[in-house]
C-alpha cells in the first residue's frame, strides 16, 4: 500500500459514497491493473532460492553423506540435516514438506553406497543378514537394511529439528507481493 | 500457512489495553526456547547413542555407516586369491595352498614355520570362533555377549579353565616342541590380528559389539583345549544320581541304573583282563599332601555300596548345581554319546591292507568345529583336521599310520560332599583337621555394564559348586591338565602302533578311544586317559569329602582297554562300554554316560559279514541309517500284537510296520511309527514310577526324564522285553499287574494315536522326515545364519547318528576314511565336514560341503608334500565317477534345498568303488618373514 492511498481511505470514511466502485481513479487512486491469470506456485518468490536450486542444495546434501559415509563419517546425515534445518530461515519451508526431503536424503545418502557395492557383486545383502540376525531380528536381510537406513534418517531428522529450532523464522510481508499505485 | 511475524503488527493500545499480541508473543517466545532446548538434548542423546552406545547397544554410528564397521566384514568373505604375503616371525617362506572347496595344506620348513602358519590360517578363516572359544573358556564371554552369558562365565570361574591353563602354560617347559608350537601358533593368530588392526576389516561380531579381540596367547590354547576337554566328558550323572536316590529309592535306582548294562553289548576289548594296582595322579592342581593315600579298591564289580540316603541339602545342592548346569549353552558339558570309529584288516580288507573310518559326533555348528587342513615339514606330513586354537591335526593320517577317536563315556568327574560349620565359616574338615578354603576373586566384566565380583571357593578335591544346602566341590580329571599338544605332536610323526601306543602314554583328559591303522596291515585301539578309583564310597554318587572318598589312582596305562591286532580283523568303537563285566576297574555307570550299544552292535555285523572291503564300504555303514533296537524290538512288537483287536488305523500302522526295513530313511513311516511307539512304551512303563516318586525331572531334562535319550531305561527296557517279560517294572505301583505284551500294546495304540494327532491321516503321511530333522546353527547368530532345519533319516542309534532330539544338533561332525595298500604306499584318504572352511556368512566356503555331507560324499583330503600335490603312483589316480568338484550346497543356509550337485570323492551308497581325485590346490599363499 502506498501513503496516498492510506490517507485516502482515511478521508473518506464515513464519507458518503466512500464506497463507491470503480471511481478509484476519479479520486486520484491508482487502479490495480486487470488481474493476473492464476499461476499456482510451490515456491513462494520470497522463498530465497527457486525450486531448482533447492533440489540441487538436497542433491549437494546427498552427495556429503555418500561422501561422509566413504570417509566413515557416521555422523554426516546429522550435520546434513542441522545445514538445512538452518537454511530454513531462508526457505521458510513448512514441516510437512521439509520433513520428508530430509529424510529422503538421509535415505538416499546412505543407500547409494550399499547399492553400489550390491551392484559390484559384494555380499552385502548378507552382511545385513548378519547385522539383523546379531540384532535379534529373525535374519532377513530387509532388517539389517533397514535399521543401518532408519540411523541415517533418525540423525537427518533431528539435525534438522535442531538447525530450524535456533533459526528465527523467516519474514512474510505478503503485501509486498501485491503491485503499488506507482507500479501498475 | 503464512507466517506472520508479531512484530510487525502495531501493538500500540488505542484505548490503553494490552493488546492480546503481547501474550501471544510471550508464549511464541517460550515455545521456540523450549523447542530448542529439545532439539539439543534429542541430538545430544541420539549422537551419543550412535557414538558411544549405551549399556549393551553398542555405537552404531560407526558400527553401520555404509562402507565401514559391520559392512566391511565383506572383505573377509572374498575366497584368497594367489598372493605373496608378509607374515612376520617366520624362518622362512612357507607356501599355503588352498583346493576349490577351500581345504588348506601348509608347506614350511620348519616346524615353528608350520604351526605360525597354520595359527595365521586359523585366524584368517575363523578368528570369530577362535574369540569365542576362548572367552567361554577363560569366563569372559559376558564382555562380549552381554548380561545373558554371565551364568556361563561363573560356571566357567568355578571350574578353573583359566587356572588349570595358567598352570599347565606356567609349569611346561618353554624349549619343549609343545611349547615352541603354542607359541609359533600364537604368533601366527597374532599377524593376522595385526593386519586387521590396519585395515580395520573385522569380523561383523566385532565391528557390531564394539569389542576386539586381544592378542593371542598360548594360555588361550591351552584354554581352549580345556573346553573341548569340558564338552567331552564333563558331566552331572553323580548329582542325577542323588536325586534318583532320593526320589526313586536306593534299591530301585541301582536296579534301573546299574552299573553294568543288563543289555548284551559289543565291547572292542574282549580281555583278558588284569588288575595291575593303580597309577598316581598328577597333575597342575594338585599339592603334594593331597592326593594318594588308602588302599586302592578290589575290583569294580563288588556290589555297590548302599550309602546312606541322600539328604535334603545334598538333594538342594543336586538341584543347584543342576540348575547352573542347564543355564549353559548347549554342548557346553557333555550331553550326548558321541563317536564311531572303527578299523579292519587281513581279508576283511581289499588288498589285504588296513582301513579305518571314523566319524566325531559333536555338536554341528557353523563354522564347524573342525578345520580341514595339511601340514608338511621336516619330519611332519600329516593331513586331516584341527581344531581352531590348537596347533596340530587332532585325526588324520600320515604316510603310516592313520587313527580317529570317539569318547570312552567313563566318569571323569566325581563330586564331594564337603564337611563344614557353621561356626566355622570359609572351612572344611579333611583328614582330622578343619582347613581353610582357598578363596579366589574375580571380577566378571560384562558389556554395557559395570563388572560383576564374583568369588570362588576351593578345597583339596576342587572348586566348590554350591553351598546351597550342602557344600559340594568337584573333582573333574579335566582340571589336571593334559599335554594334549604334546600327545598330538608325537602321534602326527609316529609311524607304527609302538610309537602310538607310547604318544598317548601321558594322555590325561577327556578319556578317548584312540583307534588305530597303518600300512603294514595292522590295527588298534586304546581308550588313554585318567580313569580315577577311590577306595571307599559309591563314584557314581556324591561322595563325603572328610578324605575316605577321595581318588586314590587312576587306572594304569598298560590296563586301560586297549587291544591290537584281533583275531575277527575288526575294530569297532561306538562309545559303547569298551569292556566286559569282568574288567576288574570302575570305570563309570551305564548311566555315565556309556552308549547303549546299539550303533556298536550294527557296525560290528557289517563288518564282520564283509571280506575285501574297499572305502565305499566304509562309506556305506558311516551314512547307514538302520536301527538295531528295532530289529530286536519290533519282530516282539508284531507277536504282541499278532490276534488282537485293531482299528482300522491301527492295521494299517502294523502292516506298516511289518513291511519295514528297520532304516530311519527320511521318507518312511515304519521310522514314525517305531520311534513314537519307543517313545510311548517307555513312557508306559517308567513315567507312572516317575510320578509316583516324584522324581524332580524339571531339574535336568537330559539326565532324569523319561525317553529314548536315557539309555539306562533303553536298556533295561530292552533286556526285559527280551528276556524277562513279567519283570515288575511293567505293572505300575498300585495299578494292575502287567507284562511287557500288554504294555507293548498300549504303546503301540498310543502311538498310532499321537501320529494320527500330530500327522494326520494315515501311515501314507507319516514320513520321518515330517517328525526329525537336522539343524546346523550358527556359531554366533543361532539360527539365523544356520542351515536348516532339513528332514533328515537316522536317529541317536543309527550308525549316521542323529543326537539331541527330533531336531538334531549334534551327530557326525567330520567322516573321514583311510585305505592303505601296503608299506611305503601313500593311503586313499578321504572326509567330509558338514559346513565349510570360513566362518563367513557371506563366503562361498561357509557352507560348501555340507551338500556333500548330506548325500554321502566325501572329498580327497588335502595333500601334503611337496607343492602341495599328492604325491601319488598313477595306477591309484583314478577319475571320479562324477565330474567337477564344486561341493556346493543347493539348499543353502535355509536347508530347503535338495541334494547338491556332483563333487570328486568317495560315494554313500551307489557310488561303491569309486576313489577320490587329488585334492587340487587352486590358490597359492606364498608366506615370507
Amino acid at each position: 500500500m502506498t501513503a496516498d492511498f492510506k490517507r485516502g481511505e482515511l478521508e473518506r470514511l464515513g464519507k458518503r459514497g466512500s464506497y463507491r466502485l470503480g471511481q478509484l481513479r476519479a479520486q486520484g487512486i491508482r487502479q490495480p491493473g486487470p488481474p493476473a491469470p492464476f499461476k499456482p506456485r510451490f515456491v513462494r518468490p520470497e522463498r530465497g532460492l527457486p525450486l531448482s536450486g533447492w533440489l540441487l542444495l538436497l542433491a549437494a546434501g546427498v552427495v556429503l553423506i555418500v561422501a561422509g559415509a566413504v570417509l566413515g563419517w557416521w555422523f554426516m546425515p546429522f550435520v546434513v540435516g542441522l545445514v538445512l534445518g538452518l537454511m530454513n530461515w531462508i526457505g521458510g519451508w513448512p514441516v510437512r514438506v521439509a520433513v520428508p526431503a530430509v529424510l529422503l536424503v538421509a535415505l538416499c545418502g546412505w543407500a547409494v553406497p550399499l547399492v553400489w557395492s550390491l551392484l559390484h557383486g559384494q555380499p552385502e545383502r548378507i552382511i545385513a543378514r548378519e547385522i539383523a540376525a546379531f540384532g535379534g531380528f529373525s535374519g532377513h536381510s530387509a532388517f539389517g537394511f533397514g535399521v543401518t537406513i532408519l540411523i541415517a534418517m533418525v540423525q537427518a531428522v533431528v539435525g534438522y529439528w535442531l538447525g530450524r529450532a535456533v533459526t528465527p523464522l523467516p519474514t512474510d510481508d505478503l503485501t509486498a507481493q501485491l503491485p503499488t499505485p506507482a507500479s501498475a | 500457512m503464512i507466517e506472520t511475524d508479531a512484530s510487525n503488527e502495531d501493538d500500540t493500545a488505542w484505548d490503553g489495553v494490552p493488546p492480546p499480541t503481547r501474550r501471544r508473543r510471550r508464549r511464541r517466545r517460550l515455545f521456540r526456547v523450549s523447542n530448542a532446548a529439545l532439539a539439543l538434548i534429542a541430538s545430544a542423546c541420539v549422537l551419543g547413542l550412535l557414538g558411544v552406545g549405551f549399556t549393551v547397544v553398542p555405537a552404531l554410528g560407526p558400527a553401520l555407516v555404509p562402507g565401514h564397521g559391520a559392512w566391511t566384514s565383506a572383505a573377509g568373505a572374498a575366497l584368497p586369491v594367489s598372493q605373496t604375503l608378509a607374515v612376520p616371525g617366520l624362518s622362512k617362506p612357507v607356501t599355503v595352498s588352498f583346493t576349490k572347496q577351500g581345504l588348506a595344506s601348509i608347506n614350511a620348513s620348519t616346524d615353528y614355520d608350520a604351526y605360525l602358519a597354520l595359527g595365521y590360517v586359523h585366524a584368517r578363516f575363523r578368528l570369530t570362533q577362535l574369540d569365542i572359544e576362548r572367552r567361554l573358556a577363560e569366563g569372559r564371554l559376558a564382555q562380549l555377549a552381554g548380561p545373558r552369558a554371565v551364568g556361563s562365565d561363573k560356571f566357567e570361574l568355578r571350574l578353573g579353565l583359566m587356572r588349570t591353563a595358567q598352570r599347565e602354560w606356567a609349569q611346561m617347559p618353554k624349549s619343549s616342541p609343545a611349547a615352541q608350537a603354542h607359541v609359533a601358533y600364537a604368533a601366527g593368530v597374532n599377524d593376522w590380528l595385526a593386519q586387521l588392526r590396519a585395515n580395520k576389516q573385522w569380523p561383523t561380531v566385532f565391528s557390531l559389539t564394539g569389542v576386539y579381540p586381544a592378542n593371542w596367547t598360548p594360555v588361550d590354547s591351552l584354554a581352549v583345549q580345556g573346553a573341548f576337554t569340558q564338552e567331552l566328558d564333563f558331566t552331572t550323572t553323580p548329582l542325577d544320581y542323588a536325586l534318583l536316590e532320593r526320589s526313586l529309592g536306593v534299591q530301585r535306582t541301582m536296579d534301573w541304573f546299574p552299573v553294568l548294562p543288563p543289555n548284551q553289548q559289543s565291547p572292542y576289548d574282549l580281555g583278558p583282563y588284569r588288575r595291575q594296582g593303580l597309577a598316581p595322579l598328577s597333575g597342575v592342581q594338585l599339592a603334594a599332601e593331597n592326593r594318594g593315600g588308602g588302599q586302592p579298591r578290589s575290583g569294580q564289580n563288588n556290589p555297590p555300596v548302599l550309602t546312606a540316603a541322600i539328604s535334603a541339602g545334598l538333594a538342594r545342592a543336586s538341584s543347584v548345581v543342576l540348575a547352573q548346569a542347564r543355564s549353559l549353552p548347549t554342548g557346553q558339558i557333555y550331553s550326548y554319546p558321541a563317536s564311531n570309529a572303527w578299523a579292519a584288516n587281513g581279508p576283511k580288507v581289499a588288498g589285504g591292507g588296513a582301513m579305518l573310518g571314523g566319524d566325531p559326533h559333536v555338536l554341528q555348528t557353523l563354522p564347524s568345529v573342525w578345520y580341514e587342513v595339511a601340514l608338511t615339514a621336516p619330519g611332519l606330513a600329516v593331513s586331516g583336521v584341527s581344531v581352531p586354537g590348537l596347533p596340530g591335526v587332532m585325526i588324520g593320517h600320515n604316510a603310516h599310520i592313520a587313527w580317529s577317536l570317539t569318547d570312552t563315556q567313563s566318569q571323569a568327574t566325581l563330586f564331594y560332599s564337603e564337611q563344614t560349620a557353621k561356626n566355622r565359616p570359609g572351612q572344611y574338615f579333611w583328614r582330622g583337621q578343619w582347613r581353610r578354603m582357598q578363596v579366589l576373586h574375580y571380577a566378571i566384566g560384562v558389556r554395557g555394564h559395570s563388572n560383576v565380583p564374583f568369588a570362588v571357593d576351593e578345597t583339596v578335591h576342587g572348586p566348590v559348586l554350591t553351598e546351597a544346602g550342602q557344600t559340594v566341590a568337584v573333582d573333574w580329571m579335566g582340571a589336571l591338565g593334559s599335554p594334549a599338544i604334546a600327545t598330538m605332536i608325537s602321534v602326527d610323526r609316529a609311524s607304527n602302533f609302538g610309537e602310538f601306543k607310547a604318544a598317548l602314554a601321558g594322555w590325561k583328559s577327556p578319556a578317548l578311544n584312540f583307534v588305530y591303522a597303518d600300512d603294514r596291515g595292522n590295527i588298534g585301539a586304546i581308550s588313554a586317559g585318567y580313569y580315577p578309583q577311590v577306595s571307599h564310597g559309591s563314584p557314581w554318587l556324591p561322595l563325603s569329602g572328610t578324605g575316605a572318598d577321595d581318588v586314590t589312582g587312576v587306572i594304569p596305562y598298560a590296563a586301560v582297554p586297549q587291544v591290537y591286532d584281533p583275531p575277527s580283523h575288526v575294530i569297532a568303537s561306538a562309545n559303547q562300554r569298551p569292556v566286559r563285566g569282568s574288567y576288574p576297574y570302575y570305570i563309570g555307570t551305564s548311566a555315565d554316560i556309556f552308549d547303549p550299544g546299539y550303533r556298536a552292535d550294527a557296525e560290528k555285523a557289517f563288518l564282520t559279514k564283509k571280506y575285501s572291503m574297499g572305502p565305499a564300504k566304509f562309506a556305506t555303514l558311516q551314512n547307514d541309517v538302520g536301527d538295531q533296537l528295532a530289529s530286536v524290538i519290533v519282530p516282539r512288537l508284531m507277536a504282541a500284537l499278532k490276534g488282537t483287536k485293531l482299528t482300522p488305523l491301527q492295521k494299517q500302522a502294523q502292516q506298516a510296520l511289518s513291511s519295514w526295513n528297520r532304516q530311519m530313511d527320511v521318507s518312511s513311516s515304519g521310522a514314525s511309527i517305531w520311534w513314537t511307539f519307543w517313545k510311548s512304551y517307555l513312557s508306559a512303563v517308567f513315567n507312572p514310577w516317575w510320578t509316583a516318586a516324584k522324581v524332580p525331572v524339571h531339574l535336568d531334562r537330559s539326565g532324569l526324564s523319561v525317553g529314548p535319550s536315557q539309555f539306562s531305561l533303553d536298556e533295561d527296557l530292552e533286556a526285559w522285553t527280551v528276556g524277562d517279560q513279567q519283570n515288575a517294572a511293567f505293572s505300575p505301583p498300585g495299578g494292575s499287574q502287567r507284562n511287557a505284551d500288554e504294555v507293548m500294546r498300549l504303546a503301540f495304540a498310543s502311538a498310532v494315536s499321537q501320529l494320527a494327532a500330530k500327522l494326520g491321516g494315515g501311515p501314507g503321511q507319516w514320513a520321518w522326515g515330517k517328525l526329525h530333522t537336522r539343524q546346523f546353527p550358527s556359531l554366533t547368530a543361532g539360527s539365523a545364519l544356520g542351515y536348516g532345519p532339513r528332514a533328515a533319516g537316522g536317529d541317536p542309534w543309527t550308525v549316521n547318528a542323529a543326537e539331541g532330539g527330533l531336531n538334531s544338533k549334534v551327530g557326525p561332525s567330520w567322516r573321514m576314511i583311510v585305505s592303505f595298500t601296503g608299506p611305503g604306499r601313500l593311503p586313499v584318504a578321504v572326509g567330509v565336514y558338514p559346513g565349510g572352511q570360513s566362518e563367513n556368512p557371506a563366503s562361498p566356503w561357509y557352507t560348501n560341503m555340507i551338500g556333500l555331507w548330506w548325500t554321502g560324499q566325501y572329498l580327497a583330503l588335502p595333500a601334503t608334500g611337496a607343492a602341495g600335490v599328492l604325491r601319488l603312483p598313477a595306477d591309484r589316480v583314478a577319475a571320479s565317477s562324477s565330474g567337477g568338484s564344486s561341493g556346493g550346497n543347493k539348499g543353502g543356509s535355509g536347508g530347503k534345498g535338495g541334494s547338491s550337485s556332483s563333487s570328486s570323492g568317495v560315494g554313500g551308497s551307489g557310488k561303491a568303488g569309486s576313489l577320490a581325485s587329488p585334492a587340487v590346490p587352486t590358490v597359492e599363499w606364498e608366506l615370507r618373514p
